[in-house]
């Protein structure tokens, strides 16, 4: 008897199982096409733009006058800037994520592979307004993916009191005689942090070392490292100098590093440091008389090379209103809304005509930036990067307390990078 | 025929086989409980199978992680769902026995008294356990599952589609050279890691146990205190301060300690064997107050006799901790300083706050000093790797399970229980 209702359940089982595989794809497909025909399920507003934090005054009325002209209702969130394709990730399918968003280049390349952000078709005539480099971070494999917000790069914050304008070293070579001069284990010159890649990328790549290797298609080349080559090491031997001569104060090496130069310059003891915009607020506040400008240069004429952070405006793949979207992006991207939004935010726009308008060139921090953008390259956005990081940090590291010579470190920090790319990335693709 | 078949037969429609047996209310019950299954679950069950068969077949309609998941759901209820179908036809069947040995059945009321008083605990913990499969047990499914898919970043939606791989990603581990020589370099030094920083911490315990319980000691109380200090700092505060200690190049140890003796600086943070030790040393600090205190306590218990019993028959000092106090520490303490062991297996913090699992190594995918849980965190978050990162869970898991078993099963204190 029990076998008999052991058999029945065992067949009831199947039968069950046939009903429901039987009915899964195609209804299902004829469901979700429905679906998306709908158009905007949100009936509070038809886009949804993140932007970044403390940021979004800067759009205000932009975003209001694009909602008259075309009669629209948009909806501004802030979100950190850093972190939005993170969450695009698990709001996007839920429903509840952005149609324009802003993130930083160097997530770009992962964002195309992973699908989350859409192409755009935006004619020659509006990419052309854009600083080459900055155009350059938004394309992936030829397609255009973004379009400018506002571009930042590392400058020279140099303290009035310490060196004057007119004195004010050009090269590298004569802040290393100055730092000599000025060094006395209390105070100290030029300040940097030539422990990470970020940083000491504008030394190697000055003298022709380089992350990446670009192939003909102007598409970077992970397989081509430069980051041990002849110039990579002069650079990198040029770097250790400061280090073994002890014009860096032995705490700014490592990951602390960067709390100990932005006090010793805001405490009046450095003459000049490496840092970026993020500083001027807080350097203005320690009440320190310090002026801004491009980097120096190196001594075989080229000038420090820095690396560009583009912020941009991308339109998120699953948006239900691509089109109006992508119109959004272009108008906040246009000259004019660049320009209302530096005037806001202090954020220097990527836009080529804006470097020459007096609002930038009267502001010495963004005057600097412009002009050292000239000079900056983007940092490469393609995953692989990921891999790049850790291992160059820890080589920089090694050559700033004198542990191993250049080459050793370059090659090493070269060949672990190699392998992790190869590892993560290696048969995938 | 029999009643029992006839209401077995009947319950194939969940309920009839109870309306057979004129149990009206439970029959309803049933099927209501039946019908209600496919009325709320068909969706789910529908998109769940399909996808977790297929991963999906189409993008961007497609989210092969969502329809992964919504399968493992899909699963879970289904579970569920056969378990009220098997009671159905137990309680169709039970009845029918009854009726055929003409039996009175219960009558509604008694059939509520049972279910209050026998089943009471089912009741009761009814809907945690619900609770506990979808907060617990699903997560696990979950990740077991992606081991067994190509989830990375190329693979990722909504681009690409997910697809199932069997045991290739495991195959990669032990095939692709830079994954094996990086998963044994990683899985020995886990297990060093293990072993002499866990053995340290509680060496370092009860020692300072046994010490500062010698009879002849003054000022237990102060004693006892600081050394139970380090414990009361939340470990996180510990870690960060030990690796400014601990800098290269600004550190007290470095700058102080040993330049104090004309010693060199030793790089803690850049060099792996350092960093091994550095790293030992803290646990060693961060993990002896509790086996202190948890031996402290056993020491007070040993009762006086056995020691005056071994000082009239000659016993020195070590013969009297050989054979009185470690057998009673340990008898007492074994199954937690199992604990300690696969706590310091898996201890995360330590490492990632230290240094990040460094310095980088070439030739491997993970720093010099990561164990196989901050490896695995970093596969996931920093290289989206992430049905290798599941598959080596599952080792790891595997292999946590597999010691903590054999050690709880060797241990004396769970023999006597």
């Amino acid at each position: 008897m029990k076998v008999y209702i052991k058999q029945l359940g065992i067949y009831s089982i199947i039968a069950l199982f046939f009903v429901l595989a039987a009915c899964g794809p195609q209804e299902d497909s004829g469901e979700k096409a429905g679906g998306e025909q709908e158009g905007s399920k949100n009936s509070e507003y038809d886009l949804l733009v993140w932007e970044d934090v403390e940021k979004s005054e800067g759009i205000e009325d932009a975003i209001q006058k694009f909602e008259e002209e075309n009669d629209v209702t948009i909806k501004v969130v802030e979100e950190t800037y850093a972190q939005q394709i993170e969450k695009l990730r698990l709001d996007g399918p839920a429903g509840t994520g952005p149609d324009v968003l802003t993130m930083p280049n160097d997530q770009i390349g992962t964002a195309v592979i992973e699908g989350l952000i859409e192409e755009l078709n935006v004619e020659e005539d509006i990419t052309s307004i854009y600083t080459d480099v900055a155009m350059d971070s938004q394309i992936v494999e030829g397609k255009i993916y973004g379009l400018p917000k506002s571009v930042e790069t590392t400058v020279l914050f140099y303290n009035k009191d310490i060196v004057s304008e007119d004195e004010l070293p050009e090269t590298l070579d004569d802040w290393y005689d100055l730092s000599k001069e000025l060094t006395d284990g209390e105070n100290f010159g030029l300040l940097a942090l030539f422990d990470q890649i970020y940083y000491a990328n504008s030394v190697l790549s000055g003298y022709g070392g380089y992350i990446f290797g670009e192939d003909e298609n102007g598409d970077y080349d992970p397989s081509d490292i430069g980051l041990n080559n002849t110039g990579a090491i002069e650079g990198a031997e040029l770097m250790q100098e400061f280090y073994t001569e002890k014009l860096f104060p032995s705490g700014i090496i490592g990951e602390q590093g960067i709390q100990v130069l932005d006090s010793l310059f805001s405490e009046g003891k450095a003459a000049a440091v490496i840092s970026g915009p993020w500083n001027v607020e807080p350097f203005s506040d320690a009440g320190i008389n310090y002026g801004v400008t491009k980097l120096p240069e190196l001594s075989n004429g080229e000038n420090m090379s820095s690396f560009n952070n583009v912020k941009s405006y991308n339109v998120s793949s699953y948006s239900e209103n691509k089109e109006l979207a992508e119109r959004l992006v272009e108008f906040l991207a246009n000259e004019e809304n660049s320009k209302v939004r530096y005037e806001k935010t202090k954020e220097v726009p990527a836009v080529a005509s804006l470097a020459d308008d007096p609002a930038i060139t009267e502001n010495e921090a963004a005057e600097a930036v412009a002009e050292q953008s000239m000079y900056s390259e983007i940092m490469p956005g393609i995953p692989e990067m990921n891999s790049v990081w850790d291992p160059a940090d820890a080589a920089l590291e090694t050559l700033a307390t004198g542990k191993s010579s250049p080459e050793e470190a370059l090659e090493q920090a070269v060949e672990t990078i190699k392998g992790q790319i190869e590892a993560n990335h290696g048969n995938d693709k | 025929m029999q009643h029992r078949t006839i209401a077995s037969v009947l319950s194939i429609i969940p309920g009839l086989g109870q309306f057979y047996n004129r149990q009206w209310a439970k029959g309803l019950v049933f099927l209501g409980f039946g019908l209600s299954f496919f009325v709320v679950f068909y969706d789910l069950l529908n998109m769940g199978f399909w996808g977790i068969f297929t991963l999906g077949t189409e993008v961007p309609r497609d989210n092969s992680v969502f329809l992964l998941a919504q399968g493992i759901i899909a699963i879970l209820v289904t579970c569920l769902g056969l378990f009220v179908y098997f009671l159905n036809f137990r309680d169709a069947y039970r009845n029918g026995v009854l009726r055929d040995r003409k039996m009175n059945l219960s009558s509604l009321k008694e059939q509520y008294r049972n279910l209050v008083e026998q089943g009471y605990p089912y009741v009761v913990s009814g809907p945690s356990l619900i609770i506990l499969v979808f907060a617990v047990i699903f997560p696990i499914l979950f990740s077991v599952a992606l081991a067994f898919t190509n989830y990375d970043l190329y693979h990722s939606p909504p681009a690409n589609l997910v697809d199932w791989v069997g045991f290739d990603t495991f195959a990669k581990i032990f095939t692709v050279d830079i994954w094996r020589s990086t998963f044994f370099d990683v899985l020995g030094w886990t297990v060093v890691w293990t072993l002499v920083a866990t053995t340290l911490q509680v060496g370092i315990g009860i020692l300072m146990a046994v010490i500062v319980n010698q009879p002849r000691l003054r000022f237990k109380k102060f004693f006892r205190t600081i050394l139970v200090l380090p414990w009361a700092v939340p470990g996180f505060v510990t870690i960060l301060i030990f690796a400014g200690l601990f800098n290269d190049s600004f550190g007290a140890i470095n700058n102080d300690i040993l330049a104090f003796f004309g010693l060199d600086p030793i790089p803690w943070m850049t060099n792996e064997a350092w960093s091994k030790i550095a790293l030992i040393l803290m646990q060693g600090w961060l993990g002896f107050p509790y086996i202190f205190l948890v031996t402290t306590g056993v020491l007070q218990s040993i009762p006086d006799d056995l020691y005056e019993a071994a000082t009239i028959d000659g016993a020195s000092i070590f013969a009297k901790f050989k054979h009185i106090t470690m057998p009673m520490i340990l008898l007492a303490i074994a199954p937690i300083i199992i604990t300690q062991y696969t706590f310091n297996f898996n201890n995360f913090n330590i490492i990632y706050l230290f240094n990040g699992g460094g310095p980088s190594v070439p030739g491997s995918t993970a720093g010099g000093t990561d164990i196989l849980v901050s490896w695995i965190y970093k596969l996931t978050l920093e290289e989206s790797q992430y049905s290798l990162a599941a598959a080596l869970t599952i080792l790891l898991s595997v292999f946590v399970i597999a010691i903590a078993l054999w050690q709880f099963r060797r241990t004396n204190s769970f023999k006597e229980e």
